[in-house]
């Protein structure tokens, strides 16, 4: 049922009233009203986990400061969200960053701050004036994707940079089921690992990539960019794409490095376009945006060292009467098909040809597969891999 | 309310609920525990290897001996009996306060706990831990095991506990709360004015009353016997001499909230007294007293952070036991989502009397607020013990009952070790929820330790900020990095050297305490940092190097910082 905005509840937001819909949590009204509030651990695709404490704000008759992405919008709250109208606010930005700083390399990493990644952590440390306290030593494990342990070709995990954010744990759990990696040990050891710290191979991973998606520090990682020295995101041009793989129709990015290969650009690496933002009105948990704004699996993720690879065909190729492969255009190419197709089904029959598709393909290709099989050479032998 | 059958999907979720004791019969985190127990639960072997890396008796099956490094035992020969275990080529670690520092040093042997371990008790093993054994008079053996007992006293005065008279099995309390009707046990802990005894002092009879009232069935009563706070071991008296009290309390109040399933979270290392409440809830449930109840006993296994009953639910549904944002509130949210009523040991053993007694007479006997209070007290006293007073002694009144001071007062800790340490003029203030809270202590669990003048308080503070250190669940940045910055910060402070920004060691600590009390998720956090920034605040002559605050706003006070 669709209310009218006239009858919906208010809050105030830093003295703006605010309409919102009942079940939007505090976090998702301020974004959607322009009031940044700073948030490392949430994803709308996730149970909120309060976890970061980046996101408390002040609500009136509440003692403590409370996680704006896990408090829903009571009509006629006074919320205060910004530094700029509240010292506390100022103070507790400032000082948790300082805090997370003592134990994050913050832009000494030597790898670089984004090493492929965005660190949002060091964006707001900075932008909130976090100071430097001293450095702690880090005493958490990192065996999870590490190269002379972990032989997996695609993640690694950097613990210098983990913030224990927990949300490519609980994105594995929540999002994809798979439940491969969980926090581990306790207090500030506390880490990511796999059971038994053994290979990402050897665990449930289906290698989505999804805990590389949703790391807001870069510490879940690919391994590949890294091989390819990979400038920071900022300097990638993002080319959106549909995933052929297969019918499902994943939209993603690919991101390319302009100046890669003497200037004439490199796919580096494969991201998922950042999940729409939330709706004005509440939507079942996991259903935003649909299939196309979730992370990808590991083929489209992973998958795309094939198109910079020398063998890649690039044109047709039709066997000759020398027995040798020729290059050929595509109008050769069908012609020679269908004249082949043709001379089988007129010596042999037409139950002599059978047509196997793909599920790579999509639906609709799918269906004009058949149609060809049926109704162009008259035989029911028509199989696609994904049928069975 | 409950009809008795569960879904496929319920029984599923309890299911996961047996993990932890899984985990414990699979050898604890050993490779292929987490797989066996996935098996057997139908969680993720993922989940059962977190579950297995966060409780230090999972995580570290190797070590059979554990000696207490709770302040009182490090008072009285903790570290040489670690050396001397060690000496003699045994496995041993350090381990958080054991609930026994009234028979300091504590060691945990197995699963037991071993009262006044000597280093000559440590050589005799000849390297063979399972020959560990006290020579403390203490021991004896109850009902063909091995049992010791506390010692105990009381005013001179009506008492609720009475644990002096030892074991009186008294079921009167049953009838009278049948008698009374659900209507009239509500009206009894209201007029009663009983405050959790767990810490917080928060009123029980709204939690009673909400929990009664929820619509969403079933409805569960949970015990806290996880009874950790450095300086405390009140509950573990009460179950081992009065364990009827308990079991009693807990049949009155489910009836009266209208559950049928109680589950009992007591500390995997209350061996002992856990034969006493299984033996007592043998008989009472042969002789027909608790028809139509479901008890349910889950140990845990190793985490201080248990404590904390959000954290002590994730715990009971078999998972890490890091603590939940609240609100929801457990009397709404509780146990499987469900509304539960949690409670703590001595919280629930004063029902028993206010049932039978009217809630009036509980209240009368404290001194300003209700009730009597079961005070632990350890330290620099001549008899260390479980002493019942009326709520609100002072700390002159208490170690009179405790024998009196041994050496001059310099300091004192009314609540264990998140209440910080108050200076000796503080010695005549009253013990109770408000009177400490007023001066940035609190009552807490009421586990006194008394320090006297031959102890540094910044020694004092960092071995308390070592133990948070150790038990912060690591969820929230605030509490997981705030504890490790603090210790580190005094441990340099002590050895003279700076930050690694060449800053003095106490330069940023008043802020990062006023991050841990504004920023963290639960109780733990909130109150880390109190031994530093009270010992600073009581004590300057022990930091010698120190500066005074640069910031005005105490970090106890957040309310201030408005």
């Amino acid at each position: 049922m669709i209310q009218r905005t006239d009858q919906l509840p208010t809050i105030e937001l830093d003295g703006r009233q605010i309409t919102f819909h009942p079940g939007e949590s505090l976090l998702e009204v301020a974004s959607r009203s322009g009031v940044q509030i700073p948030t490392l651990c949430h994803d709308p695709r996730l149970d909120p986990a309060g976890a970061c404490r980046s996101c408390l704000v002040e609500v009136e008759g509440q003692r403590r400061l409370l996680p704006s992405c896990a408090t829903p919008a009571v009509d006629g709250q006074k919320v205060t969200a910004s530094p700029e109208h509240s010292p506390r606010i100022e103070r507790h930005r400032k000082s948790l960053f300082s805090l997370y700083l003592t134990e994050h390399p913050g832009e000494d990493h030597p790898d670089g701050v984004e090493r492929g990644a965005p660190n949002k952590l060091v964006r707001a440390a900075k932008a909130f004036g976090a100071e430097d306290w001293g450095k702690l030593e880090n005493l958490r494990d990192d065996l999870l994707g590490d190269r002379s342990h972990d032989e997996n070709p695609y993640i690694q995990f950097d613990s210098d940079l983990c913030i224990l954010c927990a949300k490519c744990t609980r994105y594995c759990d929540e999002v994809e089921s798979v439940s491969a990696i969980t926090l581990a040990g306790r207090g500030s050891e506390t880490t990511i690992a796999t059971p038994d710290g053994r290979s990402l191979l050897d665990t449930t991973c289906e290698m989505c990539g999804g805990c590389v998606a949703v790391c807001p520090t870069g510490a879940m990682g690919e391994k590949k960019p890294k091989t390819h020295k990979m400038p920071v995101e900022a300097e990638l041009e993002k080319v959106r794409t549909t995933c052929n793989y297969c019918g499902v129709g994943c939209q993603f990015d690919l991101n390319v490095d302009p100046a890669a290969r003497e200037g004439g650009g490199e796919i580096v690496k494969v991201t998922s376009p950042t999940p729409a933002p939330p709706p004005p009105t509440p939507q079942p948990r996991g259903r935003t945006g649909g299939s196309t704004a979730r992370t990808r699996c590991g083929k489209g993720r992973f998958g795309y060292d094939f198109l910079h690879h020398e063998d890649r065909l690039k044109t047709p190729l039709v066997r000759g009467a020398d027995g040798e492969l020729h290059p050929a255009t595509w109008d050769e190419a069908l012609a020679a098909a269908a004249a082949g197709l043709r001379g089988v089904q007129e010596r042999h029959g037409k139950d002599a040809l059978a047509f196997v598709s793909s599920s790579r393909c999509t639906v609709e290709e799918n269906f004009l597969v058949q149609k060809l099989s049926r109704a162009v050479f008259g035989t029911n032998n028509v199989h696609q891999c994904a049928a069975t | 309310m409950n009809d008795g059958t569960k879904s496929r999907s319920e029984e599923r979720t309890r299911k996961r609920g047996e993990v932890p004791d899984q985990l414990e019969l699979a050898g604890g985190m050993v490779p292929g525990s987490a797989a066996i127990v996935a098996a057997a639960t139908g969680d993720s072997e993922a989940h059962a290897y977190g579950v297995a890396s966060f409780y230090s008796l999972l995580a570290r099956p190797e070590k059979k001996l554990r000696v207490c490094t709770g302040l009182s035992c490090r008072l009285r020969g903790a570290d040489e009996v670690l050396s001397a275990a060690r000496e003699a080529g045994l496995d041993a670690e350090g381990y958080s306060c054991l609930a026994a520092c009234d028979a300091a040093p504590a060691v945990l042997k197995g699963r037991e706990t071993l009262p006044e371990v000597t280093p000559e008790d440590m050589a005799r093993t000849g390297g063979d831990w399972q020959q560990l054994v006290s020579s403390s008079p203490r021991m004896q053996t109850v009902e063909g095991a091995p049992n010791w007992f506390g010692d105990v006293g009381s005013y001179d005065g009506p008492l609720v506990f009475d644990l002096p008279a030892g074991e009186s099995e008294d079921t009167s309390a049953l009838a009278a709360a049948a008698e009374l009707g659900t209507p009239g046990v509500l009206d009894a802990i209201e007029a009663s004015g009983l405050q959790g005894r767990g810490g917080a002092g928060f009123p029980a009879h709204i939690k009673w009353r909400a929990v009664a009232g929820m619509p969403a069935a079933p409805h569960f009563v949970v015990l806290n016997a996880d009874e950790s706070e450095p300086g405390t071991f009140k509950d573990r008296e009460v179950m081992m001499r009065r364990p009827d009290l308990v079991v009693i309390g807990l049949a009155i109040a489910a009836r009266a909230v209208g559950a049928t399933e109680i589950y009992l979270y007591l500390r995997g290392e209350f061996t002992i007294p856990r034969r006493r409440i299984e033996a007592t809830l043998a008989r009472l449930s042969a002789a027909g007293h608790l028809d139509g109840l479901d008890f349910h006993i889950h140990e845990g296994q190793g985490a201080y952070i248990c404590g904390e009953e959000t954290a002590l639910l994730e715990a009971l549904e078999g998972k890490r036991g890091m603590p939940r944002l609240k609100p929801p509130f457990p009397v709404e949210h509780g146990l499987w989502g469900k509304p539960t009523l949690i409670h703590n040991v001595e919280t629930i053993a004063a029902v028993p009397f206010i049932v039978l007694n009217g809630g009036a007479a509980f209240r009368d006997l404290g001194r300003g607020e209700p009730g009597t209070k079961l005070y632990s007290i350890s330290g620099h006293v001549g008899r260390p013990g479980v002493y019942e007073t009326p709520l609100g002694v002072s700390l002159d009144e208490l170690v009179e009952l405790a024998g009196g001071y041994t050496g001059t007062l310099k300091a004192f800790s009314p609540g264990g070790a998140s209440s910080g340490f108050l200076p000796a003029s503080e010695r005549t203030r009253p013990m109770d929820y408000k009177h400490l809270a007023d001066v940035g202590s609190m009552l807490g669990s009421s586990g006194v330790v008394v320090l006297d003048d031959t102890v540094d308080l910044r020694w004092s503070a960092l071995e308390q900020l070592r133990f948070f250190e150790d038990e912060s669940c690591g969820q929230c940045a605030p509490c997981r990095i705030g504890t490790r910055y603090l210790r580190d910060a005094v441990d340099r402070d002590i050895a003279g050297t700076r930050l690694s920004n060449g800053e003095a060691p106490l330069t940023h600590v008043d802020d990062a305490a006023w991050q841990m009390v504004e920023g963290s998720i639960c109780g733990l956090g909130q109150i880390a940092a109190l031994p530093l920034t009270s010992a600073r605040q009581h004590f300057p002559a022990d930091f010698p190097s120190d500066t005074p605050p640069k910031d005005s706003a105490s970090p106890s006070e957040p309310e201030a910082t408005k």
